[in-house]
Formats: structure tokens, C-alpha cells, sequence
């Protein structure tokens, strides 16, 4: 609402709140065009909030995507919002495999017509947030999303739950997105750190046995932290894998030749590359160099997207990682297939996990709309909080109500030898599909705490 | 303009950001992007006091940003601090003695290095958000849930929480930034910041700490700063970590070159080119990465083609439409040069009012005023001078003369404490100053007339002189911010004082870069005057005039002598020994010989020193 | 857990990072002490090295070919900038220099994504110098002892160009004093053109010989900026042997310390900016002169 709350102190407060609600409301619905947040009560039991219901009275919904298009992260902005925009191509035109996942989208959602907005993030919370409250300002978005780091699927996932409006994440791989910054508002999707390490520990354990060495590479910030100790945690306790070094650097590194000094001189027999985006990229091409690869094994418990791209098969091979999705799953499940060849037909490439993430997340949405019946954003989130199962490009997941996290599974991949590759893009070969449910912690263990409806 | 209707501004400021809500959001602009101006243009009201004021350009200001609003949230979102108002208050104090040790080590430097060492400073700042002390500001994740805005009032507690409501709140602070900054300008403290920017030497040598008034408006830089990353996290109920990240600095250098430094309304307006773009090719055109390819050659043709900025252009414009009228009514030229006009009356008025500036000249005392024993200066292998005594008395009129590398203008330096001797010792008035700073010796009376001008080139002829006169009346540091400068007893007395004394009465607002030659040097002559020296040092004042020039120089010269010490150099024999009582001849850095002018034009020694090339100035 | 290989082998890439550094580091001093303009457009000369370097070598196959056509592109780029924009700069005040290199900064790693995008690119090392060699107490890649020959070549090169040369005498002239280079009777602008020019061909030199070791993206060059200020700051604005210097201590700080704990090596890096800054405030090899 517009206007001023009065505190429980007050004893006055009502008239005076009543003046001044007046005096704002006037002012801005008179004089002021393109006002987003200020509405006046509908129906008694719906009162208006965040955009609702004027960001779904046109007969379009725009969604808001804030991607990285510059900066270090540009390429796997780049493509999740290709995955994104071909989602809301599909949801206009009743594509097939939209139809199979949200079977009552029809020429959009509800009667309306989905629209897409992307801007710059530049994998930054502030320039996220920023470029969603103009989104929100001149197109009374109904959905936002967008993300590559943790960073900024928390601060929007916050920033959803003050503006009231529905937020899905992209890539974000911290436990505390659907953990101790947990909202309401805030679905996610993707995987992230305990649900791969949890995954990909037992693998490793069952290919390598018990009692190896182990260095681990950190980005130093709350996420690498988490996903090292995840993973850490889980080797040694299940296998007694030793961690003789975990080499910490700064996010932006550069030259890694002092760290991978350090390693190459501590008798591992692994090294568990947590770095991101262009860290690992980096990092794992100078292991190479070192001689580390492929002496010790690489491990990558997140995979990151465009990783063997940029690297070659060279040093992917061999390479163990866990990660959301990988186009040769086209081959177990026809609705990869059917999205494989839709994007490549698009966009001339196979897709990465961003772009899975983002068109699955957006069909999800669709599907929760369009069951729900109503943008009303209570409604959406009670029709996810329903924990039904529903298809994914993966088999059947559901939504966990208690944290929001999508239960799903994690793919379990190893690189492959340049000359097994069939075609320039099949890099990986996938070893497992782990079913997600025995993955997850308990919903309270992150300390998730969803917060109010309205 | 300010000057004439002190709180028009104030008042155009206060109508216009009432009015922006109802007009702005026809042209474009949403809410949060206003309230987002309004953080910046807050921002950059402290950055343009450092920078466009003071010219001291800091990369680094990401780092109190930063470091206000990562405070601030911080007590609103893990302590049972509720009153965001002292929060953001506290939040900027913090930030403020940040500011301070910043300062005490990026303040040694000026100029390029200062620029380079608060980027590194800055970078620090961010790791160390980053990493050490992410358990306090969240790390990579900053710290959500920061309320909205409240305000307190003992009886209810009013909730900023929607776009209009937090733009009023984000307005008022704006105008409240905005007032005390327009009063630190027109205070004392904010001429001497711009005389720091145009000549910092000049400013420490008439008699100013210009360290400290540069740590000063480090620190209220930093305040400031500090207090919109506190309404930062407000806006977006998020207090984001990339505050600290370079781009931060980065963009608040490019909104204030936009908009236009040193007018305060800059950075208000470059932020909002900035934003408005930004939005502009993102959302309206769908440029997408290449948005920032595009605001770069924007601005990089901003850069090259409006050196003034948006506030500079719509100024020339200004100008441009209303001279164009008034060109049609004048057909005159512009004013003459006044030194043609009005050369005799100098000297007249000179006389009548030199009698008033004896209070600290040596009038009533007699014996040794300076005394200089063994004074040397080494630079490298090259001596300048050796083992020089010399001693001048009160009330004394000195001439120093020697060929051109003799060392005269070492001399004068050391004297004046500019630099600092090899070996010997300096004696003012009973005092050793031999180790004083510049600025400390001119507070007692020791001052000195440059060879080559040192002026306040971009101020008024009237705030050059206030400059000098301030540096007597003030002391060497004083933080009275909010005083304006008519309120300074004496100041303007002193100024018209010294103005009719040099003849520069009628060009007093005259900006120096329109003034002639022969103006430009009387001023330089006084602003030593304007401290009310009881010792005064001119080095070559008569040099690059015309003979014209010279005479009314020599008379003038004579005038201000009356009651006064002076040690004059300079090469114009002729005018010199017409003005001195006593010359001192230096030759190879070393004294050759001291007498009366007559003793000096007859001594054989001189005769020879001068023979040769410069033999002509002997004539 | 100090163990003496590991030590030897830190002060080693200590070494190749520090002439690494020490040669863009070069780069910007010159220009500076020469024309009076901090360049903070460098890192982008760094990263437009590194690119033009890659796109030779995908036509031609050749490091060395990459070296030099990459180098002479860098160089052109940095002598059209300064006849086109920097020139009219020189008599603007040194805020609006920086202002108007900054812009340029940007406009040059934006250009560089929209022309090639995102994704890093890697110039392979040249077939001499792949693999590992073993040096007793450590193994190395061998590209790294290589880079390590190179870029000493390289500041010898430009040590002789600095030295030995009528345009060093008037490089090294003007830092000294930029009155007397006026009176010389020199066309100036002639050479601030040239010193342009060679100060962006070290950073793209760099930027090439580092193209092997960490690939490139647009944006390579921001964090390389502000190493080189520190080194810069250290050694001395201006100095050609204080940007050596101060590049050898910024590769060891940041070498050694990671080995105690790497989180802290670029902490360890300011703070020792910030002694000398205390100590000597001219850096250690600067004098007084330029500011």
C-alpha cells in the first residue's frame, strides 16, 4: 500500500494515517502516470498487492529477467535468457513440449500474452535489483528472474518478498537461497551444494574407494565455503577421504599458479575445483599446465556451464561433476529431446543447464498459474506449495512446500576423450541420474523460514 | 549569482524536487529511479565538494559508500536498532572516520597518485567486506531485509514505505545535504577549497593548512557518501556488497563529469543522464550488452565536447541567449583595461590608505627584523647557495641584484621556508624559523611576491585578495563551515584596503583569466599585501612590464614601502636603486658585496661580476 | 608449514608474475612521466593484446607471428588514440584526462564483447615451449619459464629503447623535466605519440604472453589496472627501473604470502603500498618532481 503504517505505539495513529494515505494516494493516482505499487482494494478477500492486480489487467504479463550480459559471467546470462525467451515463445504459441508440461497454457497464460524483459545485471545484486524495480515501475512485471551467482538470487529473492511479487531463481548454487534466505516469493529449481555433494560423493566413493587424498580449490565467499565443507564433510565421513589442502583465493583471480603450487606440492591424489564461472575455468587450465592434470584427478562437484567450451576435451577428460542437466539426456527423456532440438533450432547451439534451468523454471510457473487460475500471487504460491508432482525435461519433480527447493535430480557426468566425442558439443557422458529425495537435508536443517502470503 | 540572492537556490531547489514527482514520471522516469538520482546526486554532492571544489579527483569513494551503508544495515537488520534515521546518521559517521584514516594516507599524495592510491585503498575495503568480516555484512550475499525508511515521532512511527513516500524522505535529506553543502561553499572554508584546486602553493604560502582543509573535505566527502549508502539499503531494503566494487567510484566520477563538477547540481544531473540512458538503450531500444558499449562512446564524447558538463552547457546557453541581447543594446567593446584608464590615482589613494596597514608593519620597533646566518642549499651536487648571512631592519627597504643564476630565487625561497636549507639558521623577528612550514611563517608576518604570478586563475579578483586577507584573519585552519564569508569581521575592510592599493578597485569581480598582464602582476603583488605582512619579499615584480607599466609600478612600490620591510629582487637596476635604501649583490650563490645603491653602482667588484652578456642591465 | 621447495617454488612464480606486471607496469609510466597522463585505459591496451594476439595466431598458426602482429596492432591503437583524443587533452586539466582514458577503457572491452563475445578465448603456447619442465626442486611449465625469457627480453628491449636511443634521451628528458624538452626544439607531439604508442604495445605484449598462461576475456585487463597502480605507486610514477622494481615486490608479496594464507596476498599487497607511501613517499625509486 501507499503511504505511511502506523506503529503499535500509536494511539492517533488511525486518522493521521488515513490523511496522509489520502494525501500520497491522490497525489500519485491523480498526477502520476505509470505507478506501479499503488492500488486500491479490489475484492475484499484479495486486497491488491505488489502488481497485482494492475500488472495483469493489459492483456500482456511481462516478466523481468536481470541477466549478466557483461562482465564475467555474460556467457551463462547470455544463455539463460535464450532459455527463458524460448519458453515464453512456446507458452504464445502452445508449443508441444510447453503443452506437456503446462497443459493449460494456451496462447499465453490465463488470456494473456507473456512478454519478456531483459536487462544488465552484470552478475551484481545491486544492478539486479535495480533493473527490476524499472521493470517493475514501467511494466508492473509479475515474475522476476535472473542470476548466475548466489549473490543476486538472495538479494532478489528478498527484494520479492518486500515488493510481493513472484521471484524464480536462475543459476544459483548456495544452500541458502531455499535455506536461510528462504522466502515466500522465492522458488528454485536448479540444484545447488548439499544436493551435489550428496550426489556426487558416492560416486567418487564407489569409483575410487576409501581413504584418498584430496585438495580442494575455494572461492573465498560464503558459497565455495558451503559447497567445500558439503562436499568435504561427505568424503570423509562416508570414506575417510583425507583434505590435505584447500587452497582459498579471492574471487576474479587471475593466476592461480601460487595456489596450484601449494597443491602441487601436497601428495593429493583429487583435486576438487569448487572456483566458478571464469575462476574455474582459469584454475582448471592452469592445473594443466602444472602437470596437476592429469595427474590428479579433477572433480567438479558444480558444474559450471560452457565449462568444456572454453577449457577443450583436453582437460575436461576424465573429469567427474555434478550438474542440472546435459543435452545427451535427450537420449533417456523425450521432453530433453524435444527442447534440445527446439533451442538448437533456434539458437544453433545445444543447450547448457542455464538455459534448462531458466525454460523449465518459466514452464513451471505456467503450469502453477495456469492450475491456480488466478495471478493473485497467494494463489500461485499455494498451487506450488500443493507438492504435486509434475514433469520435467529430467522425469517427474515437485516442489517442496516446506523451503520452496525443487526436488529433482542431479546428473552425475564424467568428461569425455576428445576422440570418443560424436559431434563438437558431446563432451560429457552421463554416469548417473540421481534421484533427488535422498539428496536433500531436512527443509528445517538451513534454517528456512518462509516468511508471510501477504 | 550566488552571491546576490543568497537562498534562491535554496528555494529553486526545494520547488523543484516538489515538483519532480508530478512532472517526471511524464518524461520517463520511474519512481525508483528518481529516489535512485536522488542517492546519487546525495552522493555526489560530497564527491563534487572533493573534486569539483577542492580538485581532488578520488577513486575511491566505493569505499564509504560501502562501508555507511553496510553499517547502517547492519544495526537495522542484526541489532534492535529500529530508528533508521539514527541508523543512517550513525552509519555516516562511521563512514566519516573511515574517511579520516583514509585520508591521513591518501593526503600525503596529490594529484594522479592520489587518484591511484584511493582505488587500491578501495579495493581493500572490498576484500575485506568480502572475506574477513563476512559474518557482519554477509559477504557475496550483502544484507537483505533493511526496512524502509521511519521516522520515529514518541506518539507513531511513520512508514516510508512506498516509491512517492520514500522519495519524500530521500527529498528532504537531498535539500538538507544540499543546504549545508551550499553553506560550507559560501563559507570561508569553501573559497580556500577553491583556491586549493586552483593553486594549492599559493594557498599554503598565504598562510593556510591546506592539509588540513584537504582532510576536512575528505572526511565530509566521506560523510556524506557514507549517508546515501545508508539510504542505499533503504531504497532497495537490501544492502548490496558490489556498493563497494570500483564501479561504484567509477560511476560517480562519470555522473559528476557528466552533469558537471564544482556546481553541486552535477552529479544530480549526470546521474540522472546516466540512469535515464541506462534504462533508455536497455529497455526502450533492447540493446542489450551492448548498452554499455553505447554509454561509454557517449560518454567519452561528453568528455571530449562538453568540458563542463550538462550545468557548464546549459550555463554557456544561458549566457549565449542573454548576450545576445544585451550585445544589441551595448556597443562598446568590454570595459577598457582600468591600468590605462587610471594609472595616476594610484599612488594618491595608495598613500592615504597605506598609513592604515602600519598596524603590523615594523613602524614603531627598530633593530634586526630577519637575520639569516650560514644559510646553504645543496641540490644534488650543484650548490645554489653557500654560507649566506644576511640581515635586513625594520622599517628597511632591501635590494638584492645578481647575475641570473647568482641564486637569488633560492635565497627568497628558503627564506620564506618554500624550501628547506642545506645547512644555516633563519631568525624573523626573534623567532627561529629556520624548520617552520610556509604557511606558518606567513602567519607571522613573512611573506613573499612571486617571480612568476601564482593566482587563483578560475576566481575574482575580489576572492583572490579574500583568500590572502583570510589567511590573517582566520589563522591557519579553521572549520567554521557554516559561517558565511561577509560574516568574517574585517574582511571586506581589508580587501577594498588592498584592492585600491594595488589599483584593482574597479575590476574586483573580474575573474583573473580576463585580467591584462600588468593587472594580473599588481595582483600578485597584493595578494602578499592582503596578509598584512611586517616583512614582505618581492621577487622581480617589475618583471615582462612595459616602461609605462615600470613607473606606475615603482610609484606604487614606494607607496605601500611606507612603514614596511621589504627585500625587493630584481634585474631592473635603475627602478631598484631608485626604491632601496640598501642593495645586496649575490654572485655563484654567495653574498659579493652589500652597500647603498651609490656604493654599488661604483664597486669595481660588481662592475666585473656584471661584465660580459648582462653588461646591458648595468646601463 | 613453511617447507623450503615450496618456498623456492612460490619466490619463483613470485618472479614470473612480477615481470609480468613489471612490464605493463612499464608501459603506464613512461607514458605518464612523458606526457603527464595516467592511462587508465592500460588494462584494455593489456586485454586488446591479448586478443589481437589470438586472432593472429587463428590465421597463422604462429606464436611469433602473434607477438608481433598482436604488438604493432596494440601499438597502432595506442598511437591513433593519441593523435585523435589524447592530443587535445594535454592542455585540459589531468581530471579530464583520466575522465576521458576511463571512458575509453570501457569502450574498448565493450567493443572487444560485441565483436567477440563473452566466452574466454586461449592462444595455445608455441610447440617449443609445451609441457613441464622439471627444475630439481619443483616441476614448472615450461610456457612460464618461457614467458619468463620473453618478457625480460622484452624490458631489455625497452631498456635499450630507453637508454640507447635519441627518443629514450628525450623520453627520459621529459620525465625529468618537461620544460626543457619544450626548448629543445623537438616536434613534442611527434614523440608523445611514439611514447604513446610504446607504452600500449608493453601493455599488449603483455597482454600476449600472458594470452597462454590465463585466458583471455574482455574484461582481463580491470584487475591488472589496479596491480599496476600499486607497482607504480611502489617503484615510483615515472620510474622505468622503480616500475621493475616495484613489479618484482608486488609478484613475491603476493607469491608468498599466498603460501600462509592466500586470502590475505593482495591485502599483504596494499598494506606494503601503503609503508612505502609512509616510508618514501615518492615511491622508492621516484623523485619529487612529477605529482
Amino acid at each position: 500500500m501507499a503511504g505511511f503504517k502506523s506503529g503499535n505505539k500509536g494511539m492517533d495513529g488511525f486518522s493521521r494515517r488515513r490523511v496522509l494515505q489520502l494525501g500520497a494516494g491522490v497525489a500519485s493516482a491523480t498526477f502520476i502516470p505509470g505507478l506501479g505499487t499503488i492500488g486500491w482494494a479490489y475484492a475484499d478477500d484479495k486486497p491488491a498487492m505488489g502488481t497485482w492486480p494492475a500488472g495483469s489487467q493489459g492483456d500482456t504479463v511481462y516478466i523481468g529477467a536481470a541477466v549478466p550480459l557483461t562482465g564475467a559471467y555474460a556467457s551463462s546470462g547470455e544463455d539463460e535468457r535464450k532459455g527463458m525467451e524460448l519458453a515464453v515463445e512456446h507458452m504464445n504459441t502452445n508449443h508441444e513440449l510447453m503443452k506437456k508440461i503446462a497443459p493449460k497454457v494456451d496462447k499465453g497464460v490465463l488470456g494473456k500474452k507473456v512478454a519478456l524483459l531483459s536487462a544488465d545485471s552484470a552478475a551484481k545484486p545491486n544492478q539486479a535489483v535495480q533493473a527490476e524495480q524499472t521493470f517493475i515501475n514501467q511494466n508492473k512485471i509479475i515474475l522476476m528472474t535472473g542470476s548466475t551467482s548466489s549473490a543476486v538470487a538472495v538479494a532478489l529473492n528478498k527484494f520479492a518478498q518486500r515488493e510481493k511479487i513472484l521471484y524464480v531463481a536462475a543459476i544459483s548454487g548456495s544452500n541458502d537461497t531455499t535455506g536461510k534466505d528462504c522466502v515466500r516469493y522465492g522458488f528454485r529449481q536448479n540444484f545447488y551444494g548439499q544436493t551435489a555433494a550428496a550426489a556426487i560423493g558416492p560416486v567418487l566413493i564407489k569409483q575410487f574407494g576409501k581413504n584418498r587424498k584430496a585438495a580442494f580449490m575455494t572461492p573465498d565467499y560464503t558459497y565455495g565455503h558451503t559447497v567445500t565443507k558439503s562436499v568435504n564433510d561427505y568424503l570423509k565421513e562416508n570414506a575417510g577421504w583425507e583434505m590435505v589442502t584447500n587452497q582459498v583465493s579471492p574471487l576474479g583471480t587471475q593466476d592461480f599458479s601460487q595456489y596450484l603450487t601449494n597443491i602441487a606440492n601436497s601428495g593429493a591424489e583429487f583435486l576438487i575445483n569448487v572456483n566458478w564461472g571464469r575462476d574455474a575455468v582459469l584454475s582448471s587450465q592452469q592445473a594443466k599446465q602444472f602437470g596437476i592434470l592429469p595427474k590428479m584427478k579433477l572433480v567438479i562437484p558444480y558444474q559450471i556451464p560452457f565449462l568444456a567450451k572454453e577449457v577443450g576435451p583436453d582437460i575436461t577428460e576424465g573429469v567427474f561433476a555434478a550438474t542440472d542437466f546435459w543435452w545427451t539426456l535427450e537420449d533417456k527423456y523425450p521432453l530433453a529431446k524435444m527442447f534440445v532440438d527446439a533451442f538448437q533450432k533456434k539458437y544453433g547451439y545445444r543447450p547448457e543447464w542455464g538455459a534448462e534451468n531458466g525454460y523449465i523454471s518459466f514452464a513451471h510457473w505456467a503450469r502453477m498459474v495456469s492450475e491456480a487460475g488466478s495471478f493473485y500471487p497467494p494463489d500461485v504460491i499455494k498451487q506450488y506449495e500443493k507438492g504435486e508432482t509434475i514433469p520435467s525435461l529430467v522425469g517427474d519433480v515437485h516442489y517442496r512446500p516446506e523451503d520452496h527447493q525443487c526436488v529433482r535430480p542431479v546428473i552425475i557426468v564424467r568428461g569425455k576423450a576428445k576422440k570418443d566425442m560424436k559431434n563438437d558439443e558431446d563432451f560429457w557422458e552421463v554416469l548417473e541420474v540421481v534421484p533427488g529425495e535422498g539428496l536433500m537435508q531436512a527443509p528445517d536443517a538451513f534454517g528456512c523460514k518462509l516468511g508471510d502470503y501477504t | 549569482m550566488l552571491r546576490q540572492r543568497p537562498l534562491l537556490v535554496e528555494i529553486l531547489t526545494a520547488v523543484a524536487l516538489i515538483a519532480a514527482p508530478f512532472v517526471l514520471p511524464y518524461l520517463g522516469f520511474t519512481p525508483t529511479t528518481i529516489n535512485r538520482i536522488l542517492i546519487w546526486g546525495l552522493l555526489g554532492i560530497g564527491f563534487d565538494l572533493l573534486f569539483g571544489y577542492t580538485g581532488l579527483l578520488s577513486f575511491g569513494q566505493s569505499a564509504f559508500f560501502g562501508t555507511g551503508g553496510m553499517f547502517a544495515a547492519y544495526l537495522l537488520t542484526q541489532t534492535s536498532l529500529e530508528n533508521t534515521i539514527v541508523a543512517v546518521i550513525l552509519g555516516a559517521i562511521v563512514a566519516g572516520v573511515v574517511g579520516y584514516l583514509v585520508g591521513l594516507i591518501a593526503l600525503r599524495r596529490t594529484g594522479i597518485y592520489f587518484a591511484m592510491i584511493t582505488v587500491a585503498i578501495a579495493e581493500v575495503f572490498f576484500f575485506v567486506e568480502f572475506n574477513p568480516l563476512s559474518e557482519y555484512t554477509g559477504g557475496e550475499n550483502g544484507l537483505p531485509g533493511v526496512p524502509a525508511p521511519n521516522l520515529e515521532l514518541g506518539f507513531t512511527t511513520i512508514q516510508f514505505d512506498s516509491n512517492w513516500s520514500m522519495y519524500v524522505f530521500f527529498a528532504f535529506w537531498y535539500f538538507v545535504g544540499l543546504v549545508i553543502a551550499l553553506r560550507i561553499v559560501r563559507s570561508p572554508v569553501g573559497l580556500l577549497l577553491r583556491a586549493i584546486r586552483d593553486n594549492p602553493l599559493r594557498a599554503e604560502a598565504l598562510g593556510h593548512n591546506i592539509h588540513g582543509y584537504k582532510l576536512a573535505v575528505f572526511v565530509i566527502a566521506a560523510v556524506y557518501t557514507g549517508f546515501a549508502g545508508g539510504l542505499l539499503g533503504m531504497l532497495q531494503g537490501f544492502m548490496p556488497p558490489d556498493a563497494f566494487m570500483f564501479d561504484t567510484s567509477g560511476e560517480i566520477v562519470m555522473q559528476t563529469a557528466i552533469g558537471g563538477a564544482g556546481t553541486l547540481f552535477g552529479p544530480l544531473l549526470g546521474a540522472a543522464a546516466w540512469l535515464y540512458l541506462s534504462d533508455f538503450f536497455q529497455t526502450t531500444l533492447h540493446l542489450g550488452a551492448t548498452w554499455k558499449l553505447v554509454l561509454g562512446i557517449v560518454f567519452v564524447l561528453l568528455v571530449c565536447f562538453l568540458r563542463r558538463g550538462l550545468v557548464g552547457a546549459i550555463v554557456d546557453l544561458y549566457r549565449l541567449a542573454t548576450r545576445r541581447k544585451d550585445g544589441a543594446e551595448k556597443t562598446g567593446p568590454t570595459p577598457a583595461p582600468v591600468s590605462v584608464v587610471s594609472p595616476s590615482p594610484a599612488p594618491v589613494m595608495a598613500r592615504t590608505v597605506a598609513a592604515a596597514a602600519e598596524r603590523n608593519s615594523g613602524g614603531g620597533k627598530s633593530g634586526q627584523i630577519l637575520q639569516a646566518t650560514g644559510l646553504t642549499k645543496r641540490y644534488g651536487g650543484v650548490i645554489a647557495n653557500s654560507d649566506i648571512d644576511f640581515t635586513v631592519d625594520h622599517g628597511e627597504m632591501r635590494g638584492i641584484i645578481g647575475p641570473n643564476g647568482a641564486g637569488k630565487s633560492t635565497f627568497f625561497k628558503m627564506l620564506t621556508c618554500e624550501v628547506p636549507p642545506t645547512s644555516g639558521k633563519i631568525v624573523f623577528e626573534g623567532r627561529d624559523i629556520t624548520s617552520m612550514g610556509v604557511n606558518e611563517v606567513c602567519q607571522l608576518g613573512l611573506t613573499k611576491s612571486y617571480q612568476i604570478n601564482q593566482l587563483f586563475e578560475r576566481l575574482t579578483v575580489r576572492e583572490n585578495l579574500a583568500i590572502a586577507a583570510l589567511g590573517e584573519l582566520r589563522g591557519k585552519f579553521k572549520l567554521d563551515l557554516f559561517r558565511s564569508l561577509s560574516g568574517v569581521p574585517g574582511l571586506d575592510e581589508q580587501v577594498n584596503r588592498t584592492a585600491s592599493l594595488v589599483n584593482l578597485t574597479a575590476r574586483l569581480h573580474t575573474p583573473v583569466s580576463e585580467l591584462a598582464y600588468g593587472e594580473k602582476r599588481r595582483l600578485e603583488v597584493g595578494l602578499a599585501l592582503a596578509t598584512s605582512p611586517s616583512l614582505l619579499l618581492l621577487d622581480e615584480p617589475l618583471a615582462g612590464m612595459s616602461p609605462q607599466e615600470r613607473v606606475e609600478t615603482v610609484a606604487l612600490l614606494k607607496s605601500i614601502a611606507r612603514g614596511r620591510t621589504m627585500i625587493i629582487i630584481d634585474h631592473d637596476m635603475d627602478s631598484l636603486f631608485e626604491l632601496v635604501e640598501k642593495v645586496t649583490v649575490l654572485q655563484e650563490g654567495s653574498v659579493l658585496v652589500e652597500g647603498t645603491p651609490d656604493e654599488i653602482k661604483t664597486n669595481a667588484k660588481v662592475q666585473e661580476a656584471y661584465l660580459g652578456g648582462v653588461h646591458g642591465e648595468m646601463a | 608449514m613453511v617447507n623450503w621447495a615450496n618456498f623456492i617454488s612460490q619466490c619463483f612464480n613470485g618472479l614470473v608474475l612480477g615481470a609480468l606486471l613489471a612490464l605493463i607496469s612499464s608501459g603506464l609510466t613512461i607514458i605518464y612521466g612523458t606526457l603527464g597522463v595516467l592511462n587508465l585505459a592500460h588494462g584494455a591496451m593489456f586485454m586488446l593484446g591479448g586478443y589481437a594476439g589470438w586472432l593472429a595466431y587463428t590465421y597463422s598458426g604462429s606464436f611469433i607471428v602473434a607477438l608481433i602482429a598482436g604488438s604493432l596492432f596494440v601499438m597502432l591503437v595506442g598511437v591513433v588514440t593519441e593523435r585523435l583524443i589524447i592530443r587535445h587533452f594535454y592542455s585540459r586539466p589531468p581530471e579530464d584526462q583520466l575522465l576521458v582514458t576511463f571512458g575509453l577503457g570501457i569502450v574498448f572491452v565493450e567493443a572487444v564483447r560485441f565483436f567477440f563475445g563473452s566466452l574466454s578465448k586461449t592462444t595455445p603456447p608455441p610447440a617449443l615451449f609445451q609441457g613441464i619442465t622439471n627444475l630439481g626442486f619443483m616441476f614448472y611449465p615450461t610456457y612460464r619459464l618461457a614467458a619468463l625469457g620473453i618478457v625480460a627480453i622484452a624490458l631489455l628491449a625497452l631498456y635499450f629503447v630507453l637508454y640507447k636511443t635519441r627518443i629514450g634521451m628525450i623520453v627520459r628528458a621529459g620525465i625529468e623535466d618537461s620544460v626543457m624538452v619544450d626548448s629543445l626544439g623537438i616536434d613534442v607531439y611527434k614523440v608523445f605519440m611514439l611514447v604513446f604508442g610504446i607504452g600500449a604495445m608493453a601493455a599488449g605484449f603483455a597482454g600476449i604472453v600472458n594470452a597462454p598462461v590465463v585466458s583471455i576475456a574482455p574484461d582481463v585487463g580491470e584487475a591488472i589496472l589496479v596491480q599496476t597502480f600499486v607497482v607504480v605507486v611502489i617503484g615510483g610514477v615515472g620510474s622505468f627501473p622503480g616500475a621493475i622494481i616495484g613489479g618484482l615486490i608486488a609478484g613475491e608479496i603476493i607469491s608468498i604470502t599466498s603460501m600462509f594464507n592466500p586470502a590475505y596476498s593482495y591485502v599483504m599487497l596494499f598494506i606494503a603500498m601503503t609503508l612505502v607511501l609512509v616510508l618514501r613517499p615518492h615511491g622508492l625509486l621516484g623523485t619529487a618532481g612529477r605529482e
